[in-house]
């Protein structure tokens, strides 16, 4: 049997297109609907009323909630960074044996051989009050009274959010750098240029992709997660989603729904805003 | 600053280099002068470690023994930049993201010069290998000569005494490589720098160079001048490398009047002219034999008279036309491959096809002895005796 190209192209786009379609696509459409719903104390009401974005753009309340959301993003974004770049330069320029790079690359994943919530949840008996970092600087006499910030805090936010999201960060860094003809390491020497200089003007630009795509990687998720927020503040920190999943709780769905749609595109725009700077595509292509 | 420091003269004094320990080494306690303002072609299969001194020469790899002179100065612990030496790499390793002028102006810019300062004298460069139009293109958007020439123009804008280049016609195609082989020649001679040039192939380097070093194994099998390495080689493996000339070998019966006869694996008798050099009775001499001045005839007759000398019998094994002369490969039944040069007008006459049989000779003064020597089994000795 013969198939044509036009049925064998569908034939091969059709299965993820479903996916998407049905997982996808249709929930953002029940969400866009029901942001613009009517809702009381029992029930929600179809209707097409502007009340919920109307609330949202008046309260100050909002406002807060994304300068927070964008405090952490732009905090783990820059941390994240810093390791990413540094550990996949190590592994790029450092290591010659392809084995040892390897290896090492999956020693990075180690952690994730776990969920998110248990690798989270165990910095609170190391960062508490009286949890093992604590008590390390009782015994060597560093300080007498235990350091409070640590647990329940932003400091334990951006600590779980970059052990959690380096890895995002280290995987396409790695990945352009390991593109990086070496020769054109050596053909920057060879014109006299120092260190910082190659990394400056071959190796930085040269993994620009890699960079805009862990950015794009570590602020979505930033900018998405409500659950490390909630558990390493105490509750003392909030962020957009954690607003927003106090409303579904409360089962104030059409709030919650225009509060989301805002979201989506808030981070549509951020994740627009890095492709512009950086043509992903064009250096995925090359 | 005296003379002697701007020279570029390049001594390499017994180096070694072995990458990993056990390993046999890449280059091996070798020793080669060359000159300032040469053009030194090192020509060798892969992995001779042509590409190895290049490198060391350049500064990219250090020796594990040895030292390398430039202009008299010991450079063998200098950073490549204290060198006076630039290299244009395989491929030409240009930076992606730049534009062709800012290629050009990198190692200016590294030197603190001002944006004005270098954007002229990179536009300056460019203008000598004809690119200044396409100053503000990135390197993807240039044909692969275009890229070479701006690869040249990238190492000599820090008026090198030295250029270093690996593998610079591989890339291009057959048309372009001629080309630009002989564009490298020229510049080479406008600037009087030395030009160290790494390359397999041999009629690039008999092309260009002053001097050709031929490689194997990490060792030099012969540094000479260009005519001097395709007329007087060495030993057979130059020979063989170099092309162009047959290979024949033979069992020494006597020597007289300072030429010595030999008898073939298959029973020709061969007139080697010693040249001052000697060679004993029982012993198996080689000698290089130009391909184009090898005559060949159809064989009537059988094999050649008893007493006929410097004349093989044979059968056509293949027939290439080269053009301007025709590539006849003669079956020796002895293993080494024989090829005569026909010239086009001699060969059309009266073509000869493949499978015919043939006889293929020479004058004496065409033959040039070899080094190479083995002692020959007792059996033949006696046989040929």
């Amino acid at each position: 049997m013969k198939i044509s190209p036009v049925f064998a192209s569908w034939l091969q786009v059709g299965p993820l297109a479903l996916v998407l379609t049905v997982f996808f696509g249709l929930p953002v459409l029940v969400v866009i609907a029901a942001s613009f719903f009517d809702f009381d104390h029992m029930a929600i009401v179809p209707a097409f009323i502007f009340d919920n974005y109307e609330e949202l753009f008046t309260s100050e309340v909002t406002l807060q909630l994304y300068l927070s959301s964008l405090k952490f993003a732009v905090i783990v974004w820059a941390i994240t960074l810093l390791i990413g770049f540094t550990v996949s330069y190590y592994l790029v320029f450092h290591i010659d044996s392809l084995l040892l790079k390897i290896a090492l690359f999956l020693v990075c994943s180690v952690p994730f051989w776990t969920s998110n919530i248990i690798r989270m949840i165990s910095w609170i008996p190391f960062l508490g009050r009286n949890g093992i970092f604590n008590q390390i600087l009782a015994d060597l006499h560093i300080s007498s009274q235990p350091l409070e910030f640590l647990l329940f805090s932003d400091f334990a936010v951006v600590v779980a959010y970059v052990h959690l999201f380096t890895l995002f960060m280290v995987v396409p860094i790695f990945n352009s750098m390991a593109r990086i003809d070496t020769r054109l390491i050596e053909a920057a020497k060879d014109a006299g240029a120092s260190r910082w200089s190659i990394l400056r003007e071959i190796v930085l630009p040269l993994s620009k992709s890699g960079i805009a795509l862990g950015t794009i990687f570590v602020v979505t998720q930033v900018m998405g997660d409500f659950f490390v927020v909630k558990v390493m503040s105490g509750g003392q920190s909030a962020s957009v989603v954690s607003a927003l999943s106090n409303e579904i709780q409360q089962l104030q769905y059409p709030p919650a729904a225009a509060s989301a749609v805002i979201l989506v595109i808030v981070v549509m725009l951020m994740v627009a805003a890095i492709l512009r700077v950086v043509d992903v595509r064009k250096e995925l292509a090359s | 600053m005296s003379a002697t420091l701007n020279s570029g003269k390049i001594e390499v004094v017994a180096v070694t280099k072995t990458y990993s320990p056990g390993a046999p080494p890449a280059v091996d306690n070798l020793d080669l002068v060359i000159d300032h303002g040469s053009y030194c072609c090192l020509l060798g299969p892969s992995g001779c470690g042509k590409t190895t001194i290049l490198r060391m020469i350049a500064g990219h790899e250090t020796p594990t023994q040895g030292d390398i002179l430039i202009g008299g100065r010991n450079v063998t612990n200098l950073q490549p930049v204290e060198r006076g030496t630039a290299m244009m790499f395989q491929s030409y390793a240009l930076f992606p993201h730049r534009s062709v002028l800012d290629n050009v102006a990198f190692a200016l810019k590294m030197r603190g010069a001002s944006v004005v300062e270098r954007n002229a004298k990179a536009r300056e460069l460019l203008e000598k290998v004809h690119l200044e139009a396409f100053a503000n293109r990135l390197p993807a958007q240039l044909s692969g000569g275009q890229q070479q020439r701006v690869a040249l123009a990238r190492a000599l804008i820090t008026n090198p005494r030295v250029l270093l280049l690996d593998e610079p016609l591989s890339a291009l195609d057959e048309y372009l490589r001629l080309r630009m082989r002989g564009e490298l020649r020229r510049v080479q001679r406008e600037l009087g720098i030395t030009f160290i040039h790494v390359t397999h192939t041999q009629l690039e380097a008999i092309a260009v160079a002053d001097t050709v070093v031929v490689m194997a194994h990490g060792k030099i099998e012969q540094a000479a001048s260009a005519r001097d390495i395709f007329l007087v080689p060495r030993n057979a493996y130059v020979t063989r490398f170099i092309g162009g000339q047959n290979v024949i070998s033979g069992t020494v019966e006597r020597t007289a009047d300072g030429s010595a006869r030999a008898v073939t694996s298959t029973g020709a008798r061969i007139e080697v002219p010693l040249k001052g050099r000697s060679a004993s009775p029982g012993e198996r001499i080689f000698a290089s034999l130009r391909r184009d001045r090898v005559q060949v005839r159809r064989n009537t007759g059988g094999k050649p008279a008893q007493d006929s000398i410097n004349a093989v019998a044979g059968e056509v094994h293949a027939i290439e036309n080269q053009g301007s002369y025709v590539k006849v490969t003669v079956d020796l039944a002895d293993g080494e491959e024989f090829v005569a040069h026909v010239l086009d007008e001699d060969f059309f006459i009266d073509p000869i096809d493949i499978g015919a049989p043939v006889i293929a000779s020479w004058t004496v003064r065409d033959v040039h002895l070899l080094e190479d020597r083995q002692p020959q089994a007792t059996g033949r000795v006696a046989a040929a005796a």
